[in-house]
């Protein structure tokens, strides 16, 4: 279990990054989702020990992660939003390498960890083509292949799955189940929702580097449920429908505007049908609301 | 109309412009002509000779001599070599060609604004010996103020000679897409041009020999190149453009107009096939099979959320287990184990540096230069470790300032820092990984030099050859100086945190050191290098010097241990704090505190030996 308290990070003595924030990461894939500047990645690089909070603390199995940092590498694996690799060495060059600085000394296990991982990720065929040749896709798969050397016990994946194509997508989710276990806690930090849908046991929403909810997805719903409506409107009528009750999304399609919105226990209007809760509407719902009720509802 | 600057060729050339303004290169160059200027306009032979600095006979002379010797044929590569070729690299290309830009437009606007780029470096050189003109020394003869023959003379004999060699260059790298090409090529000018000259030129008579050679060496100027001739006369020279050398100018705008001819031909723009099909081997699919989010998910509302992927893939990969391994991160082993590692992947890495091929055989080629001409007695093997060590040092400075920044700022330029900071490997590993490996990377060279040295010891016959000697000056010399400027630099660039602002002060401390020590202030304390405080004969005669020198060295040996701890502890990754070690052993922050404390008495101490008569 990994457990966050009161941590704190402002950037330039003015950008609030993080205004303490307060989690608990349970073992499985626990999902954050929140919009771009979130805070996502500064919580993601802190507990990764690349930054240093103002305050605050971040223990995981009795190791505050902050304070032991040396300790905390030995068991973390991470796959930053934007990295990269040596474009001369090979895939398994690569590694390797990673290998032998998380201390897999002996060559046999190196060499034996290092085709499982190849072949989990199906990277196999192109183990010794240069990385600097790698797709989009095959260089996330690295990623995720190196942060799970060593049997971590945490992985931090930051923003994985943009601009994966959708087979690229399923692989790298797949991926990430498998690494999740009993005793491993995998956090995904991204702002696709049904990337949360799909995979994650346990899930929070940030914005404004402040923690809106922390949930089950199953749960999430389950606040939403016989309160989300949907109907097709001429384009005229959406700024009356804006202001008369809480529109979660409006898309034009065939000429006429696909709202859906929020209304509890009652029908906003003749042409709403009822629809069910997503967690794209729970994502909604929170970060479009304003900060002050929020706040007063956390 | 439309206005020539609204073109995309005018876009595509200051886009140049603008890029090129934001690289070193260009004003290390300019930096580099005008110390030459200044040096050749001060130090040249024209006091001795009683030759007007500025006349139209001296001013010629120099252009040739700036044109051709100075290595300005392969800085000419740097310029011109890999416009293009940066431009695939970084993936701009396909925004580029979905723009209404020609290939011709393209073409030209890259070629003329680097081109432009390396006219302007050149022209620091011309300008700098135009403004010297107010600056007369002592004996120095200065004609009144002449303007028009710099700018004439520098078109003529350098802008024209160098636009050949530009699009030959620009030409290679283009269609090669490789700079390693280019940059062989531009090792090789040299040696191809004496045996052009030897071979072909000197066969030919003198009008051919004007007309196809690219420097015009022997045109325009009196004969043996104004030696032999009165003061006077060479005063009054003027230099005319007889029909032979304007038809040498027009062959050489011909030749490089060729070159970009057949560029434009030849110049593919879509990716190479080949790397097209090794792509697609795993490449990403076409997206047909399924869509992770579709519009239409409002009206089909999904129910089965959190139980299964919506959207199954094409295959479900077979689940992999991975095998159980031992772990070793604690301990001196587990760390020497993974230095070891690091060292091997900097090696690598900075091996694989585009401009090593150049710098290395031009260092060597340029330090052993002068051995071919040697001819010294009675030892020769000290007399020729002494002069390439002297030779070499300037090299080895600026390979270990230049290749220290490279190593320390690749992991950031990569993006691999966020991968390897959360590695559980300890700060001195990824320093020293980067401080061995230039270490080793400089050894390499004084390697290559001393092996050069001794090959052409014995083809010159001057034999025995002494291993000893060399080794004795490499190690006593050379190598504390490597240690030293390696360890420097990696303080500085930790301290600084910016390579270019560490590659700046470098230089201007190296510059500001090297003119103190010109005018006399060379202190042993001061003089890392030892740069005109030794000979062969200290290192192994009297006691009381050679212990002076070893002193010296454990003097430097100190100050770059300091300098490696201080690294450490103003390192941006940051370790376990409070000191803390596992287990309760002191942490490494107190081990590199215990080092720079050590290192501080040593060099203090040794120092004072060497300070004290």
């Amino acid at each position: 279990m990994l457990r966050i308290n009161e941590l704190r990070k402002t950037y330039s003595g003015r950008l609030q990054a993080l205004r303490g924030i307060s989690l608990e990461v349970p073992a499985g894939i626990f999902g954050l989702l929140g919009p771009n500047g979130a805070g996502k990645t500064t919580l993601m690089k802190i507990v990764a020990t690349l930054l240093e909070p103002d305050s605050g603390a971040v223990e995981m199995n009795g190791i505050n992660l902050i304070t032991h940092k040396d300790q905390a590498r030995q068991m973390l694996g991470y796959l930053p939003q934007e990295f990269g690799f040596y474009p001369s060495l090979t895939g398994e060059e690569t590694l390797n390498y990673f290998a032998k600085l998380k201390g897999v000394s002996n060559g046999k296990e190196r060499k034996a960890l290092i085709d499982a991982l190849l072949e989990r990720v199906n990277l196999s065929p192109a183990r010794n083509r240069k990385v600097g040749e790698f797709s989009g896709g095959m260089l996330q798969r690295l990623g995720i292949a190196q942060a799970l050397i060593g049997e971590p016990k945490l992985i931090i994946v930051d923003e994985p799955t943009a601009g994966l194509d959708p087979e690229e997508r399923v692989r790298f989710h797949n991926l990430l189940s498998e690494a999740a276990g009993e005793d491993v806690s995998v956090i995904l930090s991204t702002h696709i929702v049904s990337d949360v849908s799909n995979i994650c046991s346990h899930m929070a929403v940030i914005r404004h580097g402040e923690i809106l909810a922390s949930c089950t997805p199953a749960e999430a719903l389950d606040r939403l449920r016989d309160s989300v409506w949907e109907a097709s409107v001429p384009r005229e009528s959406v700024s009356a429908w804006k202001s008369r009750c809480q529109v979660l999304s409006s898309q034009m399609f065939a000429g006429l505007a696909r709202l859906r919105v929020i209304s509890k226990g009652q029908r906003p209007g003749e042409e709403f049908n009822q629809a069910i809760p997503t967690l794209e509407d729970y994502y909604f719902d929170l970060v479009s609301q304003p900060e002050e009720s929020h706040a007063i509802a956390s | 109309m439309t206005s020539p600057f609204k073109t995309p060729f005018f876009a595509v050339f200051q886009n140049e412009v603008l890029l090129n303004s934001k690289r070193v290169a260009p004003y290390g160059l300019m930096i580099l002509f005008i110390a030459h200027a200044v040096l050749w306009w001060v130090k040249g032979p024209a006091i001795a000779l009683g030759w007007a600095t500025n006349s139209d006979f001296y001013i010629v002379r120099n252009l040739k001599g700036f044109s051709f010797l100075l290595g300005l044929p392969i800085f000419t590569a740097v310029i011109m070599g890999d416009p293009v070729i940066k431009d695939f690299r970084l993936g701009i290309d396909p925004l580029i060609f979905s723009k209404p830009v020609s290939r011709g437009e393209y073409l030209l606007g890259k070629f003329f604004g680097n081109f432009f780029v390396l006219v302007c470096c050149q022209a620091a050189f011309t300008l700098t010996q135009l403004a010297m003109q107010a600056f007369p020394t002592s004996q120095m003869i200065v004609q009144p103020v002449r303007v028009l023959p710099y700018f004439k003379h520098f078109l003529f004999f350098v802008v024209i000679t160098h636009l050949v060699l530009a699009a030959l260059y620009f030409t290679v790298g283009t269609l090669t897409r490789n700079s390693k090409i280019v940059y062989g090529l531009a090792v090789c000018f040299y040696p191809v041009f004496i045996a052009y000259g030897f071979l072909f030129l000197k066969g030919l008579p003198l009008r051919w020999r004007h007309v196809l050679d690219p420097f015009l060496l022997e045109a325009g100027s009196p004969s043996r190149n104004g030696f032999g001739h009165s003061a006077d006369f060479l005063n009054q020279f003027v230099v005319r453009y007889s029909a032979d050398m304007m038809a040498n100018r027009a062959v050489m705008i011909l030749i490089a107009a060729v070159c970009l001819a057949i560029l434009y031909v030849r110049l593919a723009i879509a990716e190479r096939p080949a790397n097209v099909e090794q792509l697609s081997l795993l490449n990403l699919s076409t997206a047909a099979q399924g869509v992770y989010y579709d519009s239409d998910s409002f009206q089909e509302m999904r129910g089965d959320r959190g139980d299964a992927p919506d959207y199954p893939g094409k295959e479900m990969l077979p689940i992999v287990p991975l095998p159980e391994v031992t772990r070793a991160n604690e301990g001196f082993r587990a760390n020497l184990n993974k230095l070891t590692a690091a060292i091997g992947i900097e090696f690598r890495l900075l091996r694989t540096e585009r401009s090593l091929v150049v710098i290395m055989l031009l260092a060597i080629f340029l330090s052993t230069f002068e051995l071919a001409f040697y001819d010294v007695v009675p030892s020769y093997s000290a007399a020729y470790s002494t002069s390439t060590a002297k030779s070499l040092l300037l090299f080895l400075v600026g390979i270990t300032v230049f290749y220290t920044g490279e190593a320390m700022h690749r992991d950031r330029e990569l993006k691999v820092e966020p991968v390897l900071w959360a590695m559980p490997a300890p700060n001195n590993v990824l320093l020293l990984s980067k401080f061995l490996s230039t270490f080793l990377l400089a050894l390499v060279l004084v390697v290559l030099v001393g092996v050069t040295a001794i090959v052409i010891q014995l083809i010159r016959g001057h034999t025995p050859v002494e291993v000893f000697a060399y080794l004795t000056v490499y190690t006593v010399i050379l190598i504390p100086t490597i240690v030293l400027t390696t360890g420097l630099s990696v303080a500085l660039i930790v301290l600084l945190r910016d390579k270019y602002l560490a590659y700046a002060v470098s230089i201007a401390t190296g510059a500001g050191l090297f003119y103190l020590y010109s005018q006399g202030f060379n202190h042993w304390l001061y003089n890392p290098v030892l740069y005109q405080l030794w000979t062969y004969a200290d290192l192994t005669g009297a006691e009381s010097t050679r212990v002076r020198i070893l002193t010296h060295r454990v003097y430097c040996l100190a100050v770059a241990s300091l300098c490696l701890a201080l690294a450490h502890l103003a390192f941006k990754r940051k370790s376990s704090s409070k000191g803390s070690g596992v287990n309760g052993r002191p942490g490494y922050s107190v081990w590199a505190l215990l080092v720079a404390a050590i290192s501080a008495t040593v060099a203090v101490m040794t120092g004072l030996m060497i300070a004290l008569p």
